[in-house]
């Protein structure tokens, strides 16, 4: 079994092994948002480490998300103005990502034959965790089924952004905040950061008011 | 060193106004994060120039620049859900993937015919 000091120190170790392998092999399965878990879900079950224990450990990384999304305020303020100046087409085109995602979540896991409770846990996906738990709880759905698909949603999102942006060529640095934070909240936004400071902004920007309006418009949209 | 420990100052100031925030949430029973209205608030802050921008700006790009590895340990608890990943995971994963590309074109395009209709890449 592993102790909680040494689920955090192995997290953070795995993490930055992981993160040195992908900058030699830039391949999109050796994604460290990929290989580390898969690592460390390995490491848990050869030393038998149930997740609770784990988790005892390492939590206080997942406590530092909170954090993390405050410190969105920075170069939300660095870029004010240039926010203000892109604020109808930011607002509009996440209207229609946002609407999107709950239409397409719905038919798609109605389609494929997916039960009521998962089809309403599955909505709010897009969304940032702790206010897709809520809408999911509120609609019908299971908040830690939520959780899991927000999680699955980011990682794929981060990974599957840069090859759509490269493929339909998303030139315009707005556009390609609007593309990843709208559909990929905060792991999106940290994928956008690399692109550059204004997708960055605009990323965080655009997972806000995600958020706000996958609050408001989805028990609307699926007549709840 | 210097800089080390004003980075580890600034991070602290995160942490401690997330637990803020977080307090304040549950005690008005709002339905928005304590990190949202954690970083509404600084940035209010900021913009009224009462929290100058360089007082929180390395705590700042360091945990953006960390962020990926905050996902890890819940990308880790996956693993409490075998049962449902065996009976209806390839369904759940599909949504999820096809879903996400759906909202990627139907944002980005739409952001894209915009600015172009205003011109230029950046404009």
């Amino acid at each position: 079994m592993m102790t909680a000091a040494a689920s955090l120190l192995t997290t953070v170790i795995v993490y930055l092994l992981a993160k040195k392998l992908h900058r030699h092999k830039p391949h999109m399965l050796l994604s460290p948002l990929i290989l580390t878990p898969a690592v460390l879900i390995l490491l848990l079950a050869v030393t038998r480490t149930s997740y609770a224990d784990y988790n005892a450990g390492a939590h206080w990384l997942s406590d530092m998300l909170g954090p993390a999304t405050i410190a969105f305020a920075i170069p939300l303020s660095r870029h004010f103005d240039l926010i203000k100046k892109h604020a109808a087409q930011i607002i509009v085109s996440v209207l229609t990502g946002s609407a999107a995602a709950v239409a397409s979540s719905l038919w798609l896991a109605k389609g494929l034959g997916l039960n009521e409770k998962i089809i309403y846990s599955l909505i709010p996906h897009s969304a940032t965790t702790p206010i897709a738990m809520n809408v999911s709880q509120s609609i019908g759905g299971i908040p830690t089924i939520t959780a899991v698909a927000v999680m699955v949603t980011g990682i794929f999102g981060s990974l599957i952004g840069p090859p759509i942006i490269r493929l339909f060529r998303i030139r315009n640095d707005v556009a390609r905040g609007v593309l990843l934070g709208t559909s990929a909240h905060g792991a999106g936004t940290s994928k956008a950061f690399e692109l550059g400071s204004i997708s960055g902004t605009v990323s965080s920007v655009s997972m806000i008011l995600t958020a706000i309006i996958t609050l408001f418009l989805t028990p609307l949209l699926i007549g709840n | 060193m210097r800089y080390l420990v004003k980075l580890i100052l600034q991070i602290l100031f995160f942490i401690g106004l997330s637990w803020l925030m977080n307090r304040l949430a549950e005690w008005l029973h709002l339905p928005v994060p304590g990190s949202v209205l954690g970083m509404l608030l600084l940035f209010i802050l900021l913009q009224a120039r009462i929290i100058p921008r360089r007082f929180v700006e390395s705590g700042s790009d360091w945990l953006i620049a960390t962020m990926l590895l905050f996902f890890i340990p819940p990308a880790v608890g996956i693993i409490g859900y075998r049962q449902l990943i065996l009976s209806s995971g390839v369904q759940i994963a599909l949504v999820i993937a096809l879903g996400t590309i759906i909202v990627m074109l139907c944002s980005g395009l739409v952001a894209q015919q915009v600015a172009k209709r205003k011109g230029g890449t950046h404009g």
